[in-house]
């Protein structure tokens, strides 16, 4: 045993202070923030400061005002208010209390609403008299305005049945809308929201009904779930219920897939450089195989400790660490260790039975395509949990570690015995592949030449 | 004293193709042992079935009084044929991962590492990356990492190859130093001149069998050439005469020089003083088997090998023995 850790700590230490996985290490969590905090800010989401006019043909001679008395804008800034309201009441329970507590946060939440919602345009409407030519009309959407200058900006042609229907007609008549080129869209949103209220607004009105009271009768609250668990409830965050199983995949994966890699290099390596023979005349293949699959499996534990650490610091950071079900880490850890342990035996049996790593190709495909299987099945595993083809690939070895885990962590987990029958297949999984590695490893550690087929490397099993 | 390796009718196959066959072989506690032979005869696979990095079909094994080198892996040092180093690793670090592996740790292995290194002359290379080393020096950290557990069994596998004479001088007062500390030494080389020079005793292995087992001492008497060679002082003598010099068998030409074979019974040195007395010599030495005459004799006795065959098995003996100058 003794040897076993003294291969293992080289193996490790080999690994981690190599300037390539110290780059790679700290590269991947750098890039997600570079892409999660200055990508943002290098993006201008703060709309432009837009000014010119809206110029309106009004048929019904009942719609202009209605449009005018919505863009003005002191209407603009209460809409703004209103929205700043929903924005903060749809944030997670412990967000709006920290907020509530917080003078400082509240401030940074308004600036970051009105950051996100630019200026407030200063938008004229113009009423056209109902006999111009359309075309002259349109003439000045042609004129190129510089950013800021006045202009107009689009013109609408309302019809005159839009309000009062025409005689023997059941429906409405509607309004055209002609913008200039590039216009932004959230300004046109503006002016067809501005439309439909004051056509709604004048067709009641014409009709005798109260607005208020329409309004109300058409409105139904949208309150947000809760989640009923055995601990308590909870508010629903569909997100974070999206991300969960992502982010429980891809740490299994990076820290197996790293693991498993390493070794595989190390292994060539020793081979090429006929270091090999050295360590066996010290240590049997066994005990070289296993402190190598420990030393990498280590390798693979500070990966996932790394990165996992920096997702619960994230949960910390937005208070939504209560949302995570603490088990599902003990079983992350669990499947880690089977899928490593299993990734590890393989590569450290192919990286032994060939000379260079572009002869692993060939023998690397299939367990390459074991390793992407979650993420080829990720989507419909995550949609349906507990479908056919999720429950017969959690008893996949291999394959089960990461969809039984995916499932867990999903909406909809999957019932305790087909965790255990799972973890079981998974294990027996990954014992076998050590027991066939252990017979790999041995012979392929002292065979050089041409790299072995997959019918050689079954044929050294059964000699062994 | 006791037998440090003991094998009983080791057999080998790889597929279809024996590397060992019916192996006995016996090397006592702090003999120096070599085991020579052409390359691809299975001396490597003899030495991998020692240390259990190969295990045998048939046979059996004891190594330092223990069934498997497995038992016994902390007291044998082994330098393969095939040897490196990790690139990366500083010299000093990786001596000190190999003892550890050998069960050699605690606070004076440090100071173990600093003293081989300065013994093989590696001493201002520890903090090197193994990289950075010559490829001399390579060779002498890895024969240094083959004794750095102090071993009582030292295998060495062509131990000499690809060394310049600077440095086989010194691996080999290193090999004799660790022989002279009590360790027995067995090493293989198809390099005959090699095996003449530093080993008590030879085994020669042909085609995977043992075709000798003898001391050197041993070897001469019994394939002693009873021959002289002779090169005449005036190149114009009629050294035909010579036939008539009571003791001599027959005179034949060989290059510049003569062979001159000596009849059975009768004494050397007496007949080299009538030769002198008959013809002045430039030259004049009586021959000694060399291992090569040795090998290949009991090749052409055990088995036909055609001329052709003949001319290739002795440039595979001696192939890189010109550089050597080593002398016990």
């Amino acid at each position: 045993m003794k040897k076993i850790l003294c291969v293992a700590k080289r193996e490790f230490l080999a690994t981690v202070t190599t300037k390539a996985f110290i780059i790679g290490m700290f590269l991947t969590p750098a890039m997600i923030g570079v892409f999660l905090l200055i990508f943002p800010r290098m993006v201008d989401r703060t709309p432009p400061k837009v000014v010119g006019e809206i110029a309106i043909v009004d048929g019904s001679g009942q719609v202009a005002e209605g449009l005018r008395d919505y863009l003005r804008p002191e209407r603009y800034v209460q809409r703004r208010e209103e929205q700043s309201r929903e924005a903060a009441d749809a944030a997670p329970e412990a967000v709006k209390s920290i907020v509530a507590q917080s003078p400082e946060a509240q401030a940074a939440m308004q600036r970051q609403v009105a950051a996100a919602l630019g200026e407030v345009p200063q938008l004229t409407v113009v009423a056209l008299d109902s006999g111009i030519d359309l075309e002259d009309a349109k003439t000045p959407l042609k004129i190129q305005v510089s950013r800021g200058e006045a202009g107009r900006l689009a013109l609408v042609i309302v019809h005159p049945d839009a309000v009062q229907r025409a005689p023997g007609k059941d429906q409405f008549g509607s309004y055209e809308l002609f913008v200039r080129s590039k216009l932004d869209d959230r300004i046109e949103s503006d002016i067809r929201n501005g439309l439909r209220e004051a056509i709604v607004e004048a067709r009641v009105r014409n009709s005798g009904m109260k607005r208020d009271e329409i309004d109300a009768l058409t409105t139904v609250q949208r309150p947000r779930s809760r989640t009923v668990t055995a601990e308590g409830e909870r508010t629903t965050n569909q997100m974070f219920n999206q991300l969960l199983p992502a982010a429980f995949i891809m740490l299994l994966l990076i820290s197996s897939l790293t693991s498993s890699q390493s070794l595989l290099t190390s292994t060539i390596e020793e081979k090429s450089s006929r270091v090999v023979e050295v360590l066996l005349s010290a240590v049997s293949p066994l005990e070289l195989m296993a402190g190598k699959i420990l030393g990498q499996m280590a390798v693979g534990f500070v990966v996932l400790a790394l990165y996992g650490s920096l997702g619960i610091l994230a949960l910390f950071s937005f208070a939504m660490f209560g949302l995570l079900d603490p088990v599902l880490i003990v079983f992350l850890l669990i499947f880690f260790v089977l899928a490593s342990l299993t990734f590890a035996a393989l590569m450290a049996a192919i990286g032994s039975a060939v000379s260079e790593i572009r002869e692993a190709q060939g023998l690397l495909t299939p367990v390459m395509l074991v390793l992407m299987a979650p993420i080829m099945f990720w989507m419909p595993i995550s949609r349906e949990p507990n479908s056919a083809m999720a429950v017969a690939l959690s008893f996949v070895p291999g394959v089960g570690n990461f969809v039984t885990l995916l499932r867990m962590a999903s909406n909809s987990p999957p019932p305790a015995w087909q965790v255990g029958l799972s973890i079981l297949i998974c294990a027996a999984g990954a014992a076998a592949a050590v027991w066939a590695a252990s017979k790999v490893f041995r012979i392929g550690l002292l065979m050089f030449g041409k790299p072995p087929t997959f019918g050689t490397l079954i044929r050294w099993i059964r000699m062994s | 004293m006791g037998n440090a390796i003991v094998l009983k009718n080791v057999t080998k196959t790889f597929g279809g193709t024996v590397a060992v066959h019916n192996l006995d072989l016996v090397v006592p506690e702090g003999a120096l042992y070599g085991v020579i032979g052409p390359n691809g005869a299975g001396k490597t696979t003899t030495i991998r079935l020692i240390l259990s990095i190969l295990f045998a079909d048939s046979g059996e094994l004891t190594i330092l009084g223990k069934r498997s080198a497995l038992e016994a892996k902390d007291r044998i040092g082994y330098l393969p044929e095939e040897r490196g180093l990790y690139k990366k690793m500083r010299l000093g670090d990786y001596l000190a991962y190999i003892a550890r592996l050998k069960g050699v740790d605690g606070p004076d292995l440090k100071r173990r590492v600093r003293g081989l290194l300065d013994r093989v002359d590696l001493g201002s290379a520890e903090t090197l990356k193994c990289e950075e080393l010559s490829k001399g020096m390579q060779q002498k950290a890895q024969f240094a990492a083959s004794i750095i557990h102090h071993p009582d069994l030292l295998i060495l596998d062509e131990p000499f190859s690809g060394l310049d004479p600077v440095n086989q001088r010194l691996l080999r007062d290193l090999v004799l130093e660790e022989h002279n500390r009590g360790a027995t030494v067995l090493f293989s080389t198809h390099i005959m001149v090699h095996a003449e020079q530093l080993c008590d005793h030879v085994v020669m292995i042909h085609k995977g069998e043992k075709v000798l087992d003898e001391t050197i001492g041993g070897i001469r008497a019994q394939f002693d050439p009873r021959s002289v060679l002779f090169e005449a002082m005036d190149p114009q003598a009629d050294v035909s005469l010579l036939e008539t010099v009571r003791g001599v068998l027959a005179v034949k030409p060989e290059g510049p020089a003569w062979d001159i074979a000596l009849a059975e019974g009768s004494d050397p040195a007496a007949v080299m003083r009538a030769i002198v007395a008959e013809v002045a010599p430039a030259r004049i030495e009586l021959r000694r088997p060399t291992l090569e005459d040795v090998f290949v004799a009991i090749v052409d006795g055990t088995t036909p090998v055609a001329g052709d065959e003949r001319t290739r098995l002795r440039a595979s003996l001696r192939e890189g023995s010109h550089i050597t100058e080593v002398r016990r």
